[in-house]
């Protein structure tokens, strides 16, 4: 799961032993980014 | 129902007309109505692969504002549930237009081009690849394309004498076509839509004029009035036939 951190605006990386924490910056709200994928869409 | 069809047109224009059909039974005039509304296919956008959409909405959202692009129909050249592939890339500040809108087919356009999809800011950008596909107006309401199709019985405006002379004459309003007495037809436009201005002291009476109907058709620009019109009927035709071959088996 990969996301930023809104103080450091660093890249994170969480796994699940670390906790929610940012791991530069000691920093707890992270961000989650938009995947880099794809998405389809259907109208309806 | 041997009876002669009589048609007249009062306007046409590209994309809308305005008719007089005489000879038609009420159903057979919902008949038409209703095919030109849910029978004819046209295209509009259904799947959307978006590659980015940094904008502050959703995706799902707008893919149903692409949905309701009007894109121009080649009917002869396309079968029903065939798809043509259309393309954006639009960088903010701007606002993505219809008409930034990329096609692989060059007769499948945008029939507009400044629908607004979304407003951009700086940093923000919008890139997708849409399929659209031809599909009649019964699977959805987005690939119909007669968007205001209506039709009322002509009225026949009668003077059946003088109004009271210190009367007040209220307003008596009426839309769209009305026959005079000596058979003449005259859109309420151009007396604005009030008897009262085109017969100005006198009593008329209203009536409808039976198995004739005026017809108010338009189209979203995927194709123009006309070929909704002929696709309509030929769509009719086809049940018809198809209805009389099963019988006869």
């Amino acid at each position: 799961m990969s996301y930023k951190c809104s103080r450091c605006k660093r890249d994170v990386e969480l796994d699940e032993y670390g906790g929610v924490r940012c791991p530069y910056c000691g920093h707890r709200v992270l961000l989650k980014e938009r995947a880099r994928t794809v998405k389809e869409v259907d109208v309806e | 129902m041997t009876n002669e069809f009589d048609v007249e047109i009062i306007e046409r224009d590209d994309r809308s007309a305005l008719f007089v059909v005489r000879g038609l039974t009420p159903a057979f005039a919902n008949g038409i109505r209703r095919a030109m509304v849910a029978d004819v296919p046209t295209f509009s956008i259904d799947t959307v692969r978006f590659v980015e959409n940094s904008s502050v909405m959703f995706d799902e959202m707008i893919g149903l504002r692409l949905g309701l692009v009007p894109l121009t129909t080649p009917l002869d050249d396309f079968e029903v549930g065939e798809t043509v592939t259309l393309a954006l890339d639009v960088e903010g500040p701007a606002t993505a237009y219809s008409g930034d809108i990329e096609t692989s087919v060059p007769e499948v356009v945008p029939a507009d081009e400044n629908i607004p999809i979304i407003e951009l800011k700086e940093n923000q950008r919008l890139e997708f690849e849409a399929d659209a596909v031809l599909e009649s107006g019964k699977v959805h309401a987005k690939q119909q394309g007669g968007v205001a199709v209506g039709y009322r019985h002509l009225q026949r405006i009668e003077v059946v004498g003088d109004a009271p002379e210190f009367d007040e004459q209220e307003p008596n309003i009426l839309r769209g076509v009305i026959e005079t007495e000596d058979g003449e037809l005259v859109v309420t436009d151009e007396f604005d839509n009030d008897l009262t201005q085109r017969y100005p002291g006198k009593e008329v009476e209203v009536v409808d004029v039976p198995d004739t109907f005026v017809f108010d058709v338009e189209t979203d620009g995927s194709f123009t009035v006309d070929e909704l019109v002929l696709r309509a009927i030929e769509s009719i035709d086809a049940r018809a036939a198809e209805l009389e071959e099963k019988v006869s088996v």
